[in-house]
């Protein structure tokens, strides 16, 4: 089986790769890179759990080959913080309890990522429909709206009360 | 679910692609946004021997005014059409339209030329289409030719294209100020397929309907015009009774399944309610 | 508080709680920021597919096409040649070396990991392949050519009554699809309903829908050959329950079995015992002599999770008064457990413990029938059966305030159980420890602002539009007991009568202070680290960053049922408390030597002991744990002193009695009560069937809270799925077995734009008299409620048409039926 060379920058760190046609986009960030942020929950598309930001909008990463991303740049979830400098956005999840088991959490945030970079100051239907494209089964979303709109916040510099 | 082993081919132009489709013809297909061929690739309902991935393909994705055509090449993106200035002008029904249609980041990566290719019956881009009387322009090494969207869409998947031609370009007839429309659409979810959907384009001078153009979703193997609604409407003075029987002869015209989501009669009672709808928002935008 | 000593609750033992509720608590109560966080927030959540074992092999399943046929033969041989293919195996090679997997029915119902000789379901495994990679092993499964001789399929409850011959799934059992037929009466029905001025008759249907976390089900399993070990680790629970069970199907000693848990993404229920996954993988790992790993797809999971929820109809009859007195009830319930009966009956055993509700009904008459057909088995779905029972009581209780022209809201208050009447027992026995729900209720309703809902409806009204607004009144129990497995087994095989219902914990308090706490049950998203945490840090009066909480295996982990049943923070916090309760001593003890002061004049504060009303007198924790771990001899000879600070504690069902013999009593089963009352404002746009969700309210009563925002959490994350149940959501069987929505695009769960955008959430504390703190359960909670309520609400929208909801989901077409059939 051909072997197609891919180099794709992730978070900002450049790799080379052969990778053959059909491994899933996914399956490479998980596999290939070790990158397990990214989830997989239905490989149809309709979940959203596997959320990826490809050269700056959100992709179902279930729904590309590796060999399309060729010469792309991703962003996964890795890239966003760290445990010890996390970016606004997973401290606010954090604050406003956005997140129960986690497993959409990845995909909530990249959206929601894409969504802050684009408007910084979104209104609260602009998230919600944001939000609205991947599916959560733990929290029934409300917490995860204001999460966001708690990192748009955050992220302008303004303070908050703590509720 | 992994999708089966498949030769994969990236052509950097249009002739190459059409030289690729013209070599390995049946056994390919062609690659657009993806998201309705990878979710098929991806459950083993599709098993092509080799995939030509379009998306280098820029000469492609563009948004033109050509005269009084809107001419849209294959593969822009579901998103750039629902953010594009350009269309919410020239064919505010596809605005409309777009409001139902799945989740950003399917839009991010899905085209219009794609989709109308995949010819879902439950789609709402070739209804659209439908009701502004668009063509489709093919293209193979053998020439071009274009298509009007009605003759285009055969049924479930299927269109006239041949193995060795894609779609280029979609062109739509500009929308006129005087026209009022409007798209309405029903669903399980938001986003989800319609389970039916009207898109409606009227235009009413001194009172009375001089165009009509009703197109529906989810009723048959495909997107279809409602010509007998139309016929019944034209030159008819606009009253909410005229309304109100076109929507009930809508309901009659129309003959779709029953399946478990939706009884057949269920689909015939949505359809009479959108028709309803669509056309009281189209007579209140029209400017008559 | 104990049960008042009446000879009315002479049946009730004593309570055995040790931390009475308290308001000035530290930590409990406290929204505290969830411990779990970090890692899931960076991608870092190390869930069952994130794991990696050097050459590891992965599996992929060939699934039954059809719903019920005869294997006539399997044709492996090109899958077998496919480059990469390590191993396939069928159902006949894997029952070789692998027996049945677990099961908690009596008489059983026999289950493999992949089919022997027959296929009972569409999606049932009917061959396992390994190989390199998943992709490969799906290449190979593409080449399997298996013949099928088709049988007679059956897929609509009530039919299964009276299937015959071929159509019988399980022949060896006996020549019925009927699993368990048997009639229970609780307390004087007959003459109830001799007393009754009116019989209300409804049935109802309640169709399976199913838990779909967002997260499969799956297992990495490794076989060590020179040792005979299985070294096993999945997103189950129930491993330091019944793991060994697992053992017992690979045909192995318990002790060559080793099953350790990982960060789980949802389970709501369906990860509650991964038997087959286990067994499956275990078995495949031993046979191609690597580690493999095995993880469901989404087809995989919806079509064979062996965790469907209910699928009940329900005749019932509600005897009353013409004054709204509710008597007494009688049901027939038939219930379509699939395929298979894995957890017995156990879903009616739950049921029974709140069949009537929160009212003070006096008697209960229950046929219930379990019939098996050819469908994925049931497993737990949030709610395990209870969630119907209380669908099926709101809707009689509407019925009856319809049929009296009372109003619906009326008919509860006339009936709710009284605060003065608790401990309270029903008639099947189950108590209710402790509620107020008349200040539920009130707490609901000032909530909503009914009165404005009200003004909103007519407003509605005058435009043509459908407004309706519904109640609910339910109970939420927590913390099963066992005995709901088998307490409605028949007599002559009354199945594993276990009574153990336990939660276990490790506390080690290391060389510098640090409290080292070891659950022995996974992480589902709940927040078990988060809640232990805070127990912890309350009892023993440190910070939440001085405390760890890790996980055990089965060869490091105690009795632990684990989370289900919204049990998990309270018998967490029994477990604690006993473990803190020997810790404490000791380190008092310590404490008591190196401050020179007597045991009785020190108290835990601050991170340390102290001697009371001496603010200088202090021993930090990591002092205490300093001087206990290395400074043997600068202590007292005796066990009180040995080395080290670390305590085990295996914490009991704290109110658990027997079912009677002749079953006229259930016993006392799930006794942790909690309450709840939700009211939906919804609108019916009757053009198109779609239900407008305008407002909803949920007051819960779980006792002393926790930590709010985590239990608010499960209010708004249950109520979604009772949503999604209520409106959205099926697992369809077509004549033919086919399961018509088996993708996502087609089993339709709620995305944001299906539910409200805010949920107004409140809470009332009664504390329970049984539990460490008056802690109650809650995870379950909205699920339970949330169809109720919006089937109420729908009718209520609808009454202009006459339009009775006794069916569900609500789907949009089902609405269009209900309008145009009346």
């Amino acid at each position: 089986m051909e072997l197609v060379k891919i180099t794709v920058t992730v978070n900002g760190q450049r790799y080379e790769r052969e990778v053959p046609p059909r491994l899933l986009l996914s399956d490479f960030l998980r596999e290939d890179l070790e990158l397990k942020g990214t989830h997989v929950g239905c490989e149809h598309g309709v979940c959203g759990t596997c959320t990826i930001l490809v050269d700056g909008v959100s992709v179902r990463s279930c729904l590309m080959f590796a060999v399309q991303a060729d010469g792309g740049k991703i962003e996964t979830v890795e890239g966003l913080g760290t445990v010890e400098k996390l970016h606004p956005l997973q401290q606010a999840f954090r604050e406003k309890h956005g997140l129960q088991c986690g497993f959409c959490t990845p995909a909530m945030l990249m959206v929601s990522k894409e969504l802050l970079d684009r408007n910084p100051n979104p209104t609260h239907e602009e998230i919600r429909e944001s939000i609205s494209s991947n599916l959560c089964r733990c929290t029934g979303y409300q917490t995860i709206v204001e999460a966001v709109e708690l990192a748009a916040q955050l992220a302008s510099g303004g303070s908050h009360e703590r509720t | 679910m992994k999708p089966p082993i498949f030769e994969y081919r990236r052509p950097a132009t249009l002739n190459e692609a059409l030289d690729l489709l013209r070599e390995y013809g049946g056994d390919a297909k062609v690659l657009a946004g993806g998201q309705s061929l990878v979710p098929m690739m991806n459950l083993r309902m599709v098993h092509p021997e080799v995939v030509v991935d379009i998306n280098r393909l820029s000469e492609l994705d563009y948004i033109r005014l050509d005269g009084r055509t809107l001419a849209i090449g294959a593969l822009t993106r579901h998103q750039a059409l629902l953010e594009s200035e350009e269309i919410a002008k020239g064919c505010p029904l596809m605005s409309e339209a777009y409001r139902y249609v799945a989740h950003l980041p399917i839009r991010n990566r899905g085209t219009l030329g794609g989709n109308i290719c995949h010819s879902d019956p439950s789609s709402e881009m070739p209804a659209v289409l439908l009701a502004c009387d668009a063509h489709i322009v093919v293209a193979s090494h053998s020439g071009v030719r274009q298509v009007a969207i009605n003759d285009f869409l055969l049924g479930p998947l299927q269109t006239v294209i041949e193995p060795n031609e894609i779609v280029t370009e979609i062109r739509i007839p500009l929308h006129s100020q005087d026209e009022g429309w409007a798209f309405k659409e029903v669903s399980a979810r938001q986003g989800d397929f319609a389970m039916a959907a009207i898109g409606t384009i009227l235009r009413i001078s001194g009172g009375e309907i001089t165009r009509a153009s009703i197109a529906v979703v989810g009723m048959g193997d495909r997107a279809a015009r409602l010509s007998g609604v139309e016929q019944f409407l034209l030159k008819q003075r606009v009253s909410k009774s005229l309304f109100a029987e076109a929507s009930a002869k809508a309901a009659e015209l129309v003959n779709p399944d029953s399946s478990h989501q939706a009884s057949a009669g269920y689909k015939r009672s949505l359809v009479e309610t959108l028709v309803a709808r669509t056309l009281a928002d189209a007579a209140g935008r029209s400017n008559a | 508080m104990n049960a008042p000593n009446t000879q009315e609750n002479a049946h009730i033992p004593p309570s055995c709680q040790r931390e009475k509720p308290q308001k000035d608590l530290k930590w409990i109560g406290k929204s505290m920021a969830r411990v779990e966080d970090q890692r899931l927030l960076t991608g870092h959540g190390g869930y069952i597919d994130d794991i990696k074992l050097p050459n590891m092999a992965h599996a992929a399943v060939l699934r039954s096409d059809r719903a019920h046929a005869k294997i006539v033969s399997i044709d492996v041989s090109k899958a077998k040649a496919l480059p990469g293919v390590l191993l396939v195996m069928t159902g006949e090679d894997a029952k070789k070396v692998t027996g049945p997997t677990a099961q908690f029915a009596s008489p059983p119902v026999i289950q493999y990991c992949i089919a022997v000789d027959r296929v009972r379901h569409v999606g049932e495994a009917v061959v396992a392949v390994v190989a390199e990679s998943r992709y490969i092993a799906e290449d190979a499964c593409d080449l399997i050519e298996v013949v099928y001789e088709d049988l007679p399929v059956v897929v609509d409850p009530e039919e299964a009554i009276h299937c015959t011959g071929d159509a019988i799934l399980h022949p060896d059992r006996g020549p019925t699809n009927v699993a368990r037929q048997e009639k229970f009466v609780f307390g004087p029905v007959e003459d109830d309903f001799r007393n009754a001025d009116r019989i209300i008759e409804r049935r109802i249907r309640w169709p399976r829908s199913g838990g779909q976390p967002m997260e499969t089900a799956g297992a990495i399993a490794e076989y060590q050959s020179g040792t005979g070990t299985f070294s096993i680790i999945a997103n189950t629970s129930f491993l330091n329950y019944v793991g060994w069970i697992i053992a017992a199907s690979l045909g192995v000693p318990s002790h060559k079995v080793k099953i350790a848990t990982c960060t789980t993404g949802g389970s709501f229920g369906s990860k509650l015992f991964t038997h087959k996954i286990i067994t499956l993988t275990a078995t495949l790992a031993r046979a191609c002599g690597r580690p493999v790993k095995f993880i469901e797809d989404r087809l995989d999971n919806t079509m064979n999770c062996d965790a469907h929820g209910c699928d009940r109809v329900y005749y019932g009859q509600l005897a009353i008064k013409n004054d709204g007195t509710l008597l007494s009830m009688k049901f027939k319930v038939i219930d379509d457990y699939g395929a298979y009966l894995q957890f017995g009956l156990g879903t009616h055993g739950n049921a029974l413990c709140q069949v009537t509700g929160p009212y003070s009904i006096n008697s209960v008459a229950v046929e219930l029938i379990a019939v098996l057909t050819n469908k994925c088995q049931q497993g737990a779905y949030r709610g395990f059966g209870s969630e119907v029972a209380n669908f099926f009581i709101e809707r009689m209780v509407d019925a009856a305030a319809d049929e009296l022209g009372i109003d619906r809201i009326e008919i509860r208050k006339k009936n709710l159980i009284q605060p003065d009447q608790f401990p309270y027992t029903i008639p099947t026995g189950n108590i209710y420890d402790s509620g107020n729900y008349q200040l539920v209720l009130e707490t609901a309703i000032k909530l909503a602002g009914l009165d404005d809902w009200k003004r909103q409806k007519e407003e509605a009204k005058s435009q043509g539009r459908f407004v309706g607004i519904g109640i609910a009144t339910c109970q939420e129990r927590s913390v099963f007991s066992a005995t709901e497995f088998w307490s409605l087994n028949p007599k002559d095989t009354p199945g594993f009568m276990l009574t153990s219902t336990p939660e276990s914990v490790q506390i080690r308090i290391d060389p510098t202070g640090k409290a080292l706490v070891t659950l022995a049950s996974p992480f589902w998203g709940n927040s078990p680290e988060t809640v232990a945490t805070q127990i912890v840090a309350e009892q023993f009066q440190m910070s939440p960053e001085d405390i760890v909480i890790m996980y055990a295996d089965t060869s490091t982990g105690f009795d632990s049922a684990g989370p289900g049943g919204s049990r998990f923070t309270v018998m967490i916090a029994g477990a604690i408390v006993g473990a803190a309760q020997v810790l404490k001593k000791k380190i008092i003890r310590i404490a008591s030597e190196m401050l020179q002061a007597d045991p009785a004049d020190l108290e835990i504060r601050d991170s340390g002991v102290g001697v009371k009303n001496d603010p200088q007198r202090h021993k930090t924790i990591a002092e205490v744990a300093l001087a206990s771990h290395y400074f043997r001899l600068s202590f007292p000879r005796g066990d009180d002193f040995a080395t080290g600070l670390q305590a085990s504690y295996v914490y009991d069902h704290p109110l658990t009695t027997m079912p009677a013999a002749d079953r006229s009593s259930l016993g006392i089963y799930y006794p942790i009560m909690g309450h709840m009352c939700h009211l939906a404002l919804v609108e019916v746009d009757i053009g198109t069937g779609k239900v407008k969700i305008l407002d909803y309210v949920a007051v819960h009563d779980a006792g002393t809270v926790v930590n709010p925002m985590t239990l608010d959490g499960h209010i708004r994350g249950g109520t979604a799925q009772g949503i999604g149940t209520a409106l959205y959501e099926e697992f369809f069987y077509d004549e033919s077995g086919q399961l018509l929505t088996a993708s996502f695009a087609d089993y339709l769960i709620p995305t944001l734009h299906e539910i409200p955008d805010k949920i107004r959430v409140d809470h009332v504390e009664t504390p329970s008299p049984y539990t460490e703190y008056g802690i109650k359960g809650g995870g379950e909670g909205g699920r339970m409620a949330a169809p109720a309520v919006l089937a109420a609400a729908v009718e209520d929208a609808l009454a202009t048409f006459c339009v009775k909801v006794n069916e569900l989901p609500l789907t949009p077409n089902r609405i269009h039926a209900l309008i145009h059939n009346n």
